[in-house]
């Protein structure tokens, strides 16, 4: 038999008990709708926490720590004062367990050599207080001291100057300038506007304190020679400025000198070649006894949080599906039971085993494959209907609460409905399975009686 | 001597209906010829339409023999059982076995999609074969639009499809007023003339007329035209 023929004979037969046939599809309509709009849903919520997550930081960074390891505690002081704490491990770079593994030149050298890292930059803090000054106005600010001279390798770029750092200027992110404030401002004054700060002298006013707890002041001027885009992230804030420039200040602060051989860096950002080497790299640098946090694996424990959620959300719209299965299990078992004699005429005629086990099965499949395709119409309206109703009332929210409105809110990739599609076709095909092996094996001249 | 175009050899088909065992036919010896008319006779339950059944590929004998045209039936497996109903047999039933969603052309079609033959043909071959039933103005109607005799036409037309060389038709007046079913006689008179072999099971003694063979069955056996008359008068 020919499958033009089989699938018109199919059709046909469908359309000959177009009610039950619909009846029987309404129950894969919502099931298929249901997988379509609720793994939608699930796809949406993902992609609107990682439109969030990509403002935590570059991906392809990875941030390491040194790890101050399992070492012996031993309490110096004692008495209920409540002593100082430190480790009895020495600073040195040996492996030897619950030894501490500092950041050291030595150490930044090993990071170097893993295959796939592009870059290693050690980075510090400011120690101490600071008080930015620009004119009359003043403000106070996030000082990181960097261990490279262009900003660009830890993806960062300018809207205004370069991103090169040279000794005795600084490179700001686009939120500081909204930081500064009139420390002389009246109550019914105006607030003063963000001042432009590109190519401007910054004071910055250093403050530590010394052993007696009087302020010391050190007062330096640096010229801002670029202002970054925004990230949404930690470099909006803050101002950045060589090592060796915040070294000296840190040294200034501390009283003492700072060897970095000896004491190591507190931070060092390790940047990768592809985003897809980071966790490897992240666990070759933890196995190095160190310790390395990459926003990836962060945004890989939520991707597969919302992974199950679509399980979930699939599996209930399954549920409906399965439900539906039964319903064209039992719609075809009546029809074989109806046409017992057909099936028997149809034999008498010459059609073998198969040929009417493909018409039966095909007429479950046709069944599936009608309700999936009006799940999936029904499915992707309902989708696109509730994206713009959320959408309208998501930016109200944000309006009023402030922060960015999601894009979506439910969202279809091309492969769902194809895929729910073929679905809602092989679930009417197994549950045809049975009833369609039944009309196949009928003896003939049984079937040709049957009343 | 020529091989005879049926030979059945100590056929037996037995059924179990509750707990009992009914000998539909028991130890049937048969042969029949090329282009016979073969009138088969007997009471209800005598197991003629078990033995038409067999004939036609359409169940398993419990034991014995049956060939047809030299093909062993009761060694076929299923599809080659399919095969040989689809190129040696065309079926006539009492209660024609039209499918009533479809219209009279597309009834006498049927067969032929299992054939493979296509849709174009299919549709030419119904028209000759309808016109020659003398239903060339019915073609597009439905069953329930023609009468029992028309119906039965239809059924003879859609039996010829696959230009099959054995006839076997069950009852088929049996459902007929007395002059449809003198016309659909003579339609299976003139099938028989164009040279089929017909075998026609039937209470009915105007088939006789036509026979060219007569086969009597009583309770399973077959037996001579006398034994059968004698027992009919009882």
């Amino acid at each position: 038999m020919k499958l033009l023929d089989i699938v018109r004979l199919i059709f046909g037969n469908l359309n000959r008990r177009k009610g039950r046939v619909s009846l029987t599809a309404v129950g894969v309509v919502i099931g298929t709708a249901a997988v379509v709009i609720l793994v939608s849903l699930a796809i949406g919520l993902q992609k609107n926490a990682n439109e969030q997550l990509y403002g935590i930081g570059d991906l392809t960074q990875i941030q390491v720590s040194p790890s101050y390891g399992q070492g012996e505690v031993v309490y110096s002081g004692g008495g209920g004062g409540g002593g100082s704490k430190s480790t009895s491990a020495s600073a040195s770079s040996s492996s030897a367990p619950g030894a501490p593994k500092l950041l050291t030149n030595k150490a930044l050298e090993d990071l170097s050599a893993i295959p796939g890292v592009m870059a290693v930059i050690p980075r510090d803090y400011m120690m101490g207080g600071l008080t930015l000054k620009y004119h009359r106005l003043e403000s106070g600010s996030n000082v990181i001291g960097i261990g490279t001279d262009d900003l660009s390798s830890l993806g960062l770029e300018a809207t205004q100057g370069g991103v090169v750092l040279a000794h005795g200027t600084v490179i700001i992110g686009p939120m500081v300038a909204s930081n500064f404030y009139d420390p002389n401002q009246r109550p019914g004054q105006q607030t003063p506007a963000a001042p432009d700060l590109y190519d401007q002298q910054l004071t910055f006013v250093f403050i530590k304190y010394d052993q007696n707890g009087n302020e010391v002041h050190k007062t330096l001027t640096y010229r801002v020679s670029g202002v970054l885009a925004q990230t949404q992230g930690e470099s909006d804030w803050s101002i950045y400025m060589q090592l060796d420039d915040l070294k000296v200040l840190n040294e200034w602060a501390m009283g003492r000198r700072i060897n970095y051989n000896k004491d190591g860096y507190s931070l060092v950002i390790v940047k990768v070649d592809n985003v897809n080497n980071v966790l490897d790299i992240t666990d070759q640098i933890t196995a190095m006894g160190y310790q390395a946090y990459t926003p990836q694996s962060f945004v890989k424990g939520i991707n597969n949080f919302y992974l199950v959620l679509q399980i979930i959300f699939g599996g209930v719209g399954a549920i409906a599906l399965l439900v539906a299965a039964i319903g064209i299990a039992n719609t075809m078992a009546m029809a074989i039971l109806e046409r017992t004699r057909e099936i028997g005429l149809m034999k008498a005629v010459g059609a073998t085993n198969r040929d009417v086990l493909s018409i039966f099965l095909g007429e479950a499949a046709g069944i599936g494959f009608l309700g999936g395709l009006g799940g999936v119409l029904i499915g992707w309206l309902a989708g696109y209907g509730i994206n713009v109703i959320a959408l309208v009332y998501l930016a109200q929210q944000s309006a009023s609460q402030g922060g960015t409105p999601p894009s979506v809110a439910v969202s279809t990739p091309a492969w769902l409905p194809v895929f729910a599609l073929v679905f809602a076709t092989l679930i009417g095909l197994a549950s045809g399975l049975y009833p369609a092996l039944r009309a196949a094996t009928l003896v003939p001249v049984q079937a040709l009686k049957y009343e | 001597m020529q091989t005879p175009f049926i030979r059945i050899s100590n056929l037996t088909k037995h059924f179990q209906m509750g707990g009992t065992t009914v000998r539909a036919l028991d130890g049937v010896d048969l042969d029949i010829p090329q282009k016979s008319f073969t009138v088969v006779m007997g009471p209800s339950g005598s197991g003629k339409s078990t033995l038409l059944y067999l004939l036609g590929g359409l169940d398993r004998p419990t034991s014995g023999q049956i060939a047809v045209n030299g093909l062993r039936l009761d060694e076929m497996d299923e599809n080659k059982l399919a095969l040989f109903r689809r190129q040696t047999v065309g079926f006539m039933f009492q209660s024609f076995n039209l499918i009533q969603s479809m219209t009279a052309e597309e009834n006498v079609g049927f067969p032929m999609q299992f054939a493979g033959i296509p849709s174009k043909e299919r549709t030419r071959r119904s028209k000759v074969l309808l016109e020659q039933v003398g239903l060339a103005d019915r073609g597009g109607h439905k069953p329930s639009e023609l009468s029992g005799g028309q119906q039965q036409r239809v059924a003879a037309a859609r039996a010829l499809v696959n230009n099959p060389n054995l006839i076997l038709a069950d009852e088929p007046t049996g459902n007929l007023d007395t002059t449809s079913g003198i016309g659909i006689m003579q339609l299976l008179a003139d099938l028989h003339q164009s040279g089929r072999a017909v075998l026609v099971v039937t209470h009915d003694p105007r088939m006789v007329r036509f026979a060219t063979h007569k086969v009597f069955l009583l309770d399973g056996k077959v037996v001579s035209e006398t034994e059968y008359r004698a027992a009919s008068l009882e």
